[in-house]
């Protein structure tokens, strides 16, 4: 019983992480109508930059946090303003395009700070203990920064007028626009904000886990389970695929061992798309 | 492919009209597949150092000299990828070259694509690649730089025999070549010492091993091997199982890198008791040649520690030439090499070994060293003999 | 975006089979025929090769792509068709070139049967994502099913195959084998796309109104995702006989994305976009590789630039240009060229 627990725990750290990472992929895709194959790089780059700020310039780790979203979020405008915004009507292109800058920015990362993994601790150590069950706290706060997020998105999506508007150009862009959204300021808004927060996402979970420069490939493909599963466009469906992930991961994972867990998770993952291919709280297939 | 064995005649001939007096410019050019991105990049990184070193000590001592000609030595680098392809691709593009001498590749992966195209080409090659067919009769002109954990995970084992007391291990590795192969290898030496083991796999690509460490921890494991796992993975893997309480030693059997481990986990009071194979024993050896690299090239030599052993890989290469007197015939070469001792200035005598594991007697054995923390402190390395068949 | 009708083409005449850009590709194809004989060097016989089988591999993206789908479910059927191969060889002595052709085609094409048959009904980026978690189940299998598959190893020891008997083991004769290869899908590829065009672009432009109309959609998917398997397994048993060796990391998930780009970056629109961009990206990653670490960033800024640059792949690009020297305006913009979509089928 006490494993039982335990792999729940972890099976919640999980689905933190996943939370904060598909909320910012799916937020793209439902906007934009892009699958950001960058999402994993604004992610491992967050984290190289709240270790530059906390690790080498000896800034507060809250901080540091602080900076990789807004640097993040800088960089997600930037690069949807100048480059992805020009190929936005062929997703094909946009796939391609937000491949090639993972890339580069995968590269970037490898020139400036070396290939091994530089020390970046969770400035809250300590474990909290019952028995056989134990829980980190730095868990604790990764899943609080969490919730916090999921609520930020929703307060944002549900209840400001960008949220408005955002919603509005993804159920019909022309439409919309032709009711007069800006989506050449709503566009990059949205951009930055999923690139701000998967920044945010690197700073708090890499001191967990490693950060070296090619942890961001992994980031994609978890991103992609999650968000499939959970209908892409759907916060709400986002969030609770990603616990559902994390809880399979971890399970399957202690119960069947390493990659036979990974086998029965993507498995899973298949079946329920075969089954209910919008995801579980996916709307009408998007035509992309 | 008759052009080639012609290519082939007319270079022996060539080489051995030499002495004749014809003074032909000699310009031994060394390929290296070695990978540059990626995770495994740092590996390639110190095997492209190592080399490059060698390649310029050699000019700068004239320690290659054919028919009184002293050679100029270059080094070609290609990313190999860390995959068959990108070393099969390389290789290749060195063969185009005319290259024949080849330090490199280092992983499983690539040295399994390298070496079909480097016999098919007639190249002599150091390869590296804890591979349970890293080297074999098959491929007659590839030699080791050092060899697996079939060489030295039983003194290390026996090191921690003697120091804690535990009578089952877990060994954790990467579900791919790289992982299994020194995995089971690591297992059976376990075994042959009563410890009961259970191996755990993981998918390449992990980032977060709780889960793993979940079934370790119930697998009662008082002891815990990390095998082959990239550095950054056993970082987690060291930090996630110590909040989980494990409180027994940890083995490294796989390769350095206890630095980076160390950094990852968050210090060497989380690694505890740690026991690693370290390819080197520094010594003032060691370090003087960890000067002489920081004065011939101008900087500090590649962290990853593997440097060391390929710059040993490199320089035998340079005498097995040498012996031969011609720096394009592999065979010659590679017959020259066999019959040379395995010595080197730096770090002194070794031996061939590899009869009884691959079944080929070419694999470089010259001493290594112990790591060991404990309690969290770094203890003085252990010098380990070089092991050897006999 | 397809839906223009030609201003003067009688509905009863059926186009000629190919058009000048199947007709160029098939050429170049065939000439590679030439190199095995003529050239020894080993970087000009490798680069040929791996130039064809990345080309060959993207044929299976190509195809999928006349229906508007973005399979990244190549490398899953190039791993079925190069480890039957070696299987084959390995384990029963099967060594001759067409037995082991028609293997590594037909063993791919049946799984995509009843694959096909659970994920056809996708659309969009949800065939991308499952097609992405396919591949990724693959290589997992890969390794979980030692006993046949070599586990982790992969199968190493391949015999040479044989042509009538004859051994086809060394450099240039395995650059022939993948020459036969190549033209082999390419033939099947440009045939099976161009005889079903019209049906192919009705789907691609809206496949419910197709379907209304009396199209079974479903029997042309399947076909496509059946012979894109195909094709495909021509590919993986090109690569495994350039390596001897069927490794699981040969198929990695990842490599998906680049068979993809080969077939966007060179130009969707025909089948010599997929050669094109096979011939640029493969000869720009080997020059890369000599820039060591620099090389993955590189080719990521040239892919941006080439699709930022180069709308509708080089290849549209290039025959814009060469409609409007030759005074002439391009039949259909953005390197949509020709694709068949006529009208006078499916409607």
């Amino acid at each position: 019983m006490e494993s039982f627990i335990a792999t729940g725990l972890i099976g919640i750290s999980l689905g933190t992480q996943y939370t904060l990472l598909a909320l910012g992929f799916t937020l793209i895709f439902g906007i934009l109508g892009v699958v950001n194959f960058a999402h994993g790089g604004f992610y491992v780059m967050g984290g190289y930059v709240a270790y530059y700020c906390n690790v080498i310039l000896g800034l507060p780790y809250p901080v540091a946090v602080l900076m990789a979203m807004l640097s993040m979020a800088a960089l997600g405008w930037l690069f949807e303003a100048f480059i992805l915004e020009r190929v936005i009507e062929d997703h094909q292109a946009t796939l391609m395009v937000t491949m090639g800058f993972y890339l580069v920015m995968a590269t970037a990362i490898l020139m400036i700070f070396g290939a091994e993994s530089p020390q970046f601790p969770f400035p809250v150590t300590g474990v909290w203990r019952l028995g056989g069950i134990y829980f980190p706290y730095a868990n604790m706060i990764v899943l609080g920064a969490c919730l916090a997020a999921i609520v930020f998105v929703y307060w944002l999506v549900y209840r400001t007028n960008i949220g408005r508007g955002m919603r509005a150009m993804s159920e019909d862009l022309p439409v919309a626009s032709a009711l007069g959204m800006r989506t050449k300021a709503l566009f990059p808004f949205a951009f930055a904000l999923a690139t701000g927060l998967a920044g945010g996402t690197g700073a708090l979970v890499t001191p967990i886990l490693a950060l070296a420069p090619h942890v961001g490939d992994s980031v994609l493909a978890f991103s992609f389970l999650t968000v499939i599963l959970g209908g892409l466009g759907s916060v709400t469906g986002a969030t609770c695929a990603a616990f559902i992930v994390g809880l399979i991961e971890a399970y399957a994972a202690v119960y069947l061992g390493g990659s036979k867990g990974a086998l029965t998770l993507f498995a899973l993952v298949l079946i329920i798309l075969v089954v209910r291919p919008q995801g579980l709280l996916g709307r009408e297939v998007r035509r992309s | 492919m008759k052009l080639g064995l012609g290519r082939l005649v007319c270079g022996s001939l060539i080489a051995s009209a030499g002495f004749v007096g014809a003074v032909s410019a000699c310009e031994l050019k060394i390929g290296v597949p070695a990978v540059l991105s990626g995770p495994a990049a740092q590996w390639g990184i110190a095997l492209r150092g190592a080399t490059e070193f060698v390649a310029k000590e050699t000019m700068e001592e004239k320690r290659l000299v054919i028919n009184g000609v002293a050679c100029t030595v270059s080094v070609k680098s290609i990313d190999s990828k860390y995959s068959a392809e990108g070393a099969a691709s390389a290789t290749n593009a060195f063969a185009a070259e005319g290259i024949k001498v080849i330090i490199g590749p280092v992983g499983s992966p690539e040295v399994t694509g390298f070496k079909p195209v480097a016999t098919r080409n007639r190249m002599v090659a150091m390869v590296n690649s804890f591979a349970k067919n890293s080297i074999g009769p098959e491929w007659p002109t590839v030699f080791h730089i050092g060899p697996g954990p079939s060489g030295w995970a039983a003194p290390i084992i026996d090191v921690g025999l003697q120091r804690y007391k535990f009578k089952t291990a877990a060994i954790v590795a990467p579900n791919d070549q790289g992982g299994t192969d020194i995995a089971s290898v690591n297992a059976d030496i376990f075994k042959q010492r009563g410890v009961t083991v259970t191996e755990e796999y993981y998918q390449r690509g992990t980032t977060n091993f709780a889960p793993i460490v979940t079934r370790i921890m119930a697998s009662n494991a008082e002891a815990l091997d990390l095998a082959s796992s990239p550095a950054g993975d056993a970082g987690i893997i060291v930090k996630q199982i110590r909040q989980a309480g494990f409180t027994g030693p940890i083995f490294r059997l796989g390769g350095p890198g206890t630095d980076e481990i160390a950094r990852v986990a968050g210090g060497l009071d989380i690694l505890k008791d740690f026991l690693w194979y370290e390819p080197v024993y520094m010594d003032d050896n060691m370090r003087a040649l960890e000067q002489k690299y920081e004065k011939l090239m101008g900087s500090v030599r590649p962290e990853n520690s593997d440097f060391f052993r390929w710059t040993f890989a490199a320089r035998m290469m340079i005498k097995a030439i040498q012996a031969a007197g011609t720096i394009d015939n592999a065979e010659k070469i590679a017959a020259a090499m066999r019959t040379l001792p395995v010595e080197d200035e730096h770090i002194g005598k070794g031996y061939w070994i590899g009869q009884k594991f691959f079944g080929i007697n070419q694999e470089m054995s010259y001493p290594f060293a112990i790591g060991v923390i404990q309690g969290g402190v770094k203890q003085p390395l252990i010098r380990a003999e070089a092991v050897s068949e006999k | 975006m397809n839906n223009r009708v030609p201003k003067s083409l009688p509905a009863e005449i059926r186009p000629s089979l190919f058009s000048g850009h199947d007709w160029i590709a098939l050429a170049i194809v065939s000439l590679t025929f030439v190199i095995p004989f003529t050239s020894t060097n080993p970087q000009v016989l490798s680069q040929t090769n791996l130039i064809l089988i990345a080309a060959t591999a993207a044929l299976g993206v190509y195809i999928m792509q006349r229906l508007d789908l973005m399979s990244f479910a190549v490398p899953s059927f190039m791993a079925i068709g190069g480890y039957t191969v070696a299987l084959l060889s390995m384990k029963l002595q099967l060594t001759d070139v067409f037995v082991l052709a028609a293997a590594a085609f037909l063993m791919p094409a049946l799984c995509a049967i009843p694959l096909g048959a659970l994920i056809l009904r996708l659309k969009g980026v949800y065939f991308v994502l499952v097609t992405f978690v396919l591949t990724e189940i693959v290589q997992l299998l890969l390794f979980e099913a030692g006993p046949i598959t070599g586990g982790s190893n992969g199968l190493v020891g391949m015999p040479a195959v044989k042509i009538f008997g004859m051994d086809l083991w060394d450099n240039p004769h395995v650059l022939l084998t993948t020459c036969g290869l190549a033209f082999v899908s390419f033939i099947i590829t440009s045939v099976f796309t161009r005889w079903f065009r019209s049906e192919f672009a009705a789907i691609e432009t809206n496949d419910v109104l197709a379907e209304s109309l009396g199209l079974a959609a479903w029997k042309y998917k399947a076909m496509a995702f059946s012979v894109a398997a195909g094709v495909s397994g021509l590919a993986g048993f090109a690569l495994v006989n350039m390596l001897l060796t069927a490794h699981p990391s040969s198929f990695a998930p990842m490599s998906s994305v680049n068979y993809i780009t080969y077939t966007i970056v060179g130009g969707k629109a025909s089948i010599l976009g997929t050669l094109i961009g096979a011939l640029l990206l493969v000869s720009a990653t080997d020059y890369f590789a000599l820039s060591g670490e620099m090389s993955p960033g590189l080719f990521g800024l040239l892919i941006i630039v080439v699709t930022m640059v180069a709308r509708g792949g080089v290849v549209g690009v290039v025959s814009g240009l060469l409609y409007r020297l030759a005074g002439q305006s391009p039949p259909l913009k953005n390197g949509e060229h020709d694709l068949g979509v006529n009208g006078e089928k499916g409607q």
